[in-house]
């Protein structure tokens, strides 16, 4: 007869071991992992290529064809005409009803010359024009009307000053302040508003990775009617829960670092001049390594909800909704870029997802700060944890 | 040995359980034998550490199931209802998981596997992965991992179920062997024909009570019928869930 003693960590070793390859062996999980290091990288880039091309060829201002303008009136400003078309505006025959093709989308902006025009010109008065748009327009289909819009100010200018002069007067005392622009942001940073979503996919795939051993856990175990003779070994419950959280985290924390290895492959192989970033070994360390408490407190999140749940099936669609509770706290990143500090760095999710942006952008985030995101994630992940463990110890676990 | 004495579980207003006692000697085989939903599987969960009884005492090798739950673990061997096992683990290695919550590993455990393989006829399934197992292989592994760590008491909940006659006789060669040996086994069932096989003590449970126990003898000669059935309907008090 075998009464021998084992030890608390050589059951949890022993769990944690069956785990992580019964899990290997699983086709759900490994798709998971697969999808999150090939088809995250392709989302991302076939974006930000696209992004790139459009923009490339919409503002290349050399090769770029010229900007077809429809003009009501050309014939009252010869000389704005002229200068239009040295600005590679091209003057075309307008609509018969501008207003209307403005609307309905046939133009992006029409510029309308009144008759009186000529007069108040001679006059030496401020001439009206006309520059009919659309502001509901946005994005680079703004680019024509900006462009137009720019040629006649300078063109404005360029006469203003002739008149000054013509007055005996300095130009320049009718510019008392010149603003000159010192743009200290890196080549990285300008990329920041692109790596606004990286966070969130990021934590969507932690999540992923460890849903499936989550619900493995409890709904699994207890559907394949295994759950009632692990219970019967010599191991105490918590310390099944414990190891089969330790594997979730395994898992979730190998597909955090296939995507960021994916990410870094494909930065530094993807021919975009958009973003230049590159995702080194040391970024992908940082990055891994800060977001680890948050993985603890994912899978912990998940693990608790499974416990209550009944069958495979419900786990699935409740840790379906849980997914996107850790992404809330991430809403905020999309409408302001907050710079990291003690007053939002104590949030999990948040944080990690400030420490990814920052890391991306090649700044350094203060390591009491890290600290502070590891400590607080760690906190409410371990409460978590707790909470699992209370749920785990009830008889219901068997259903 | 397993002694029940006065057990009550209650679920809400269900009892499931209602003052049920009897013992289970070494060396011989104890039938629970009762309708379904009797409390039979209940009992046994008690037994093996899964509910905590809310009144009354369980004692397996003088052991407290609620006091020293790890030590009682460690001296029982359980197939429970539906015997689940690993699909992604081969049949070898979801004996020998179990083997190592145990304590046992290394020349020790590979032996004891190959010995169990060789007794319950599993040498030609015993590389394969769990994944389309008939509901006898399936029992075979299940039946070997509650046996890997050779305990002294063995809790059976129905364990012919899904077994076509082939495998019934093999479990109940395996069953007369622990008790050859000197094991306690307790074993529930709906199924008379099978307690009357092999039981030497026999626990009628119906609705949460013991309606009846003793040898087959003794319950035949109680209830003043001669053979079992009889005996069995006359006990519980009503032909309902017999089969």
């Amino acid at each position: 007869m075998h009464t021998r003693k084992i030890s608390h960590l050589s059951s949890l070793w022993i769990i944690l071991r069956k785990e992580v390859v019964d899990n290997a062996r699983d086709r759900r999980t490994l798709t998971t992992m697969a999808v999150s290091i090939v088809i995250f990288p392709l989302l991302m880039f076939g974006l930000i290529w696209f992004l790139d091309k459009t923009v490339k060829e919409e503002t290349d201002l050399v090769n770029a064809p010229a900007l077809k303008l429809p003009v009501v009136g050309a014939e009252y400003a010869p000389n704005l005409i002229n200068w239009l078309t040295q600005n590679n505006i091209e003057v075309i025959k307008p609509p018969a009803d501008p207003e209307l093709s403005i609307s309905k989308g046939e133009h992006r902006v029409i510029l309308f010359i009144g008759a009186d025009y000529p007069e108040s010109f001679r006059n030496g008065t401020t001439a009206p024009l006309r520059l009919i748009h659309d502001s509901s327009i946005t994005g680079l289909e703004k680019i024509g009307f900006n462009m137009v819009q720019g040629a006649i100010r300078a063109y404005s200018g360029q006469i203003a000053s002739l008149r000054l002069t013509a007055r005996g007067i300095n130009p320049e005392a009718a510019n008392p302040i010149r603003i000159n622009l010192s743009d200290v942001a890196s080549p990285h940073a300008r990329s920041g508003q692109f790596l606004t979503m990286m966070p969130y996919l990021l934590i969507m795939f932690i999540m992923a990775g460890g849903m499936y051993l989550a619900i493995d856990t409890t709904a699994g175990e207890r559907e394949k009617g295994s759950l009632e003779p692990l219970l019967t070994q010599p191991v105490k419950r918590h310390i099944v829960l414990l190891a089969k959280l330790g594997a979730t985290i395994v898992f979730s924390s190998l597909t955090l670092l296939m995507v960021l290895a994916g990410l870094g492959l494909a930065f530094a192989y993807m021919p975009v001049d958009i973003i230049s970033i590159s995702v080194g070994i040391g970024k992908i360390a940082t990055i891994f390594i800060a977001c680890l408490p948050f993985v603890f407190a994912g899978c912990a999140l998940m693990v608790l909800v499974a416990s209550f749940t009944k069958s495979y099936k419900e786990a699935q669609s409740y840790l379906g909704m849980v997914m996107l509770i850790p992404t809330l706290p991430l809403m905020s990143l999309a409408f302001m870029s907050p710079e990291p500090s003690t007053s939002n760095m104590w949030v999990p999710a948040l944080s990690q997802g400030i420490i990814i942006i920052e890391t991306l952008k090649g700044e350094t985030v203060a390591l009491e700060l890290i600290g502070l995101s590891m400590i607080c994630s760690t906190i409410l992940a371990t409460a978590l944890a707790w909470v699992a463990i209370k749920l785990y110890q009830r008889e219901r676990i068997l259903g | 040995m397993i002694e029940v004495s006065n057990l009550r579980k209650y679920f809400g207003s269900v009892k499931a359980v209602d003052g049920v006692s009897f013992r289970a000697e070494d060396g011989k085989i104890t039938g629970l034998l009762g309708p379904n939903g009797a409390g039979k599987s209940t009992t046994l969960r008690i037994l093996y550490t899964a509910f905590r009884p809310d009144a009354g005492t369980a004692l397996i090798d003088n052991l407290d199931v609620t006091i020293d739950k790890l030590a009682v673990r460690s001296s029982i061997g359980v197939l429970t209802h539906g015997a689940g096992i690993y699909e992604r683990l081969t049949a070898y290695e979801n004996i020998r998981y179990f083997g190592e919550l145990h304590g046992m590993s290394g020349k020790e455990l590979k032996m004891r596997i190959g010995e169990l393989a060789e007794l319950l006829e599993m040498n030609d399934f015993i590389e394969r992965r769990a994944k389309g197992f008939s509901q006898g292989q399936k029992t075979k592994v299940a039946l070997a991992r509650a046996l890997v760590h050779n305990p002294k008491n063995v809790l059976l909940d129905e364990p012919t179920n899904g077994l076509d006659i082939m495998a019934t006789r093999g479990l109940r060669e395996v069953i007369q062997r622990l008790k050859g040996a000197g094991h306690c086994v307790l074993f529930s069932s709906h199924v008379m024909q099978e307690v009357a096989a092999l039981c030497d003590e026999i626990v009628i449970i119906a609705n949460g009570t013991v309606a009846a126990s003793g040898s087959p003898e003794q319950l035949r000669a109680d209830t003043g019928q001669t053979n079992l059935e009889d005996a069995f309907v006359k006990a519980i008090g009503s032909e309902e869930g017999l089969i």
